[in-house]
């Protein structure tokens, strides 16, 4: 694959490409990372902008063999953006219990789920207690 | 405990794991068990768990699963997302021995196990999965039982297939065992035998025979007949053409 020349420390796989996914991709792209963008719906590429320089990849982030091809024990951080808690918690624990990635980010949007994997050592970040924090914070 | 249902040919294995070793579970109080998702499986397992004075909780997302499950007697239902704290709280998953988890997504299984497991304490857990390849990730994810349909049907079928169609191979999900059964026919050499006169691998016994709907418990004057169903217990390591030759 294309990643052959790519230097350990500054690939980033991405999994999910909605909104999140998209712009953290836009972002991390022109900072100059290599990024992987993964997505089981070719359509929501389109949702990158035109200076992505990365790799988009249509697939689905379960399936084991589509995540060895894009050799994601290689990556320096995934981060995990789907639509859908369970699936992100589940590629959580693959990529790092499995694949063995150092530095593994899912997002969560269940704040109480959110305790439960903070707890168990995922990195996890919640819109509404991010939204929250910053609502108060403002109003302070 | 194990609970194996078996009808004769097509055997179908429905293995629950109850509190393995564990009997004072049962003694002391009812043994409490959750199950999430899965109309058709969850109703069949939940009644035959009910028959067998196991106290059963189930939770769907569906609404008119909800109803139609809650016609069983002394079934608890209850209506929601088993994936979200708040239902499993509602569902008392605190007070439950086992959990079992039967939604048709695998990551929404994994999430139940884990949370009964971590934020509730439930013993033991199983998962039914779709994926072949995420069996051992299950397990090392602390799913304490996790049974792939789809890989049990593929055996099945393989060996149905490919094999002579004289027996059937049920492969236990994380033993080394293999449970055969095996049809005696006309041209079997050991038909009309007295079971002491057959010569058995090492590895393997005949655990019971069917006889036109009857269970017999063999023993070593029991006669093998033409029509019988042998239902034998072997480990992994046994060639399947050492059976074949016993009946050929």
């Amino acid at each position: 694959m294309v990643q052959e020349n790519w230097k350990k420390d500054s690939y980033v796989c991405i999994i999910g490409c909605g909104r999140l996914g998209a712009n953290l991709g836009n972002m991390l792209s022109v900072q100059g990372k290599d990024v992987l963008i993964m997505d089981k719906d070719k359509n929501s590429f389109r949702r990158l902008s035109s200076h992505f320089g990365g790799l988009v990849i249509e697939g689905d982030g379960t399936d084991l063999d589509k995540l060895k091809e894009v050799k994601i024990q290689n990556a320096s951080s995934v981060i995990i953006v789907t639509n859908d808690d369970n699936i992100n918690i589940m590629i959580a624990q693959i990529a790092r219990d499995l694949f063995g990635v150092k530095q593994v980010i899912a997002r969560l949007y269940d704040p109480e789920r959110e305790q439960v994997y903070h707890q168990l050592g995922i990195n996890t970040i919640c819109p509404v207690i991010l939204s929250v924090k910053e609502i108060v914070g403002l109003l302070e | 405990m194990s609970c194996n249902s078996f009808c004769k040919r097509n055997s179908w294995l429905i293995r629950v794991d109850v509190g393995k070793g564990d009997n004072n579970l049962n003694k002391n109080k009812k043994c409490k068990i959750l199950m999430v998702g899965g109309y058709n499986k969850t109703k069949i397992m939940a009644t035959s768990l009910l028959e067998q004075k196991y106290q059963v909780t189930v939770i769907s997302a569906d609404y008119s699963d909800c109803l139609k499950l809650a016609q069983i007697k002394d079934i608890t239902v209850i209506h929601g997302d088993g994936t979200k704290p708040y239902i499993l709280d509602e569902a008392n998953a605190d007070t439950c021995d086992i959990a079992i988890a039967l939604t048709n997504k695998d990551a929404d299984n994994l999430v139940i196990c884990q949370l009964c497991k971590k934020r509730y304490g439930v013993k033991k857990t199983a998962a039914l999965i779709n994926d072949p390849y995420k069996i051992d990730f299950f397990h090392q994810m602390g799913v304490d039982s996790v049974t792939c349909a789809l890989d049990i049907m593929t055996s099945i079928i393989q060996q149905q297939v490919f094999k002579e169609d004289i027996m059937n191979i049920i492969p236990m999900i994380h033993e080394n065992i293999k449970i055969i059964d095996m049809q005696i026919t006309k041209s079997s050499k050991i038909a009309s035998k007295q079971l002491r006169d057959v010569a058995l691998p090492k590895e393997m016994i005949v655990g019971c025979i069917l006889r036109g709907g009857d269970i017999v418990i063999p023993r070593g004057d029991t006669h093998i007949l033409v029509g019988d169903i042998l239902i034998m217990i072997a480990g992994q390591e046994l060639e399947l053409n050492t059976i074949h030759t016993l009946i050929e």
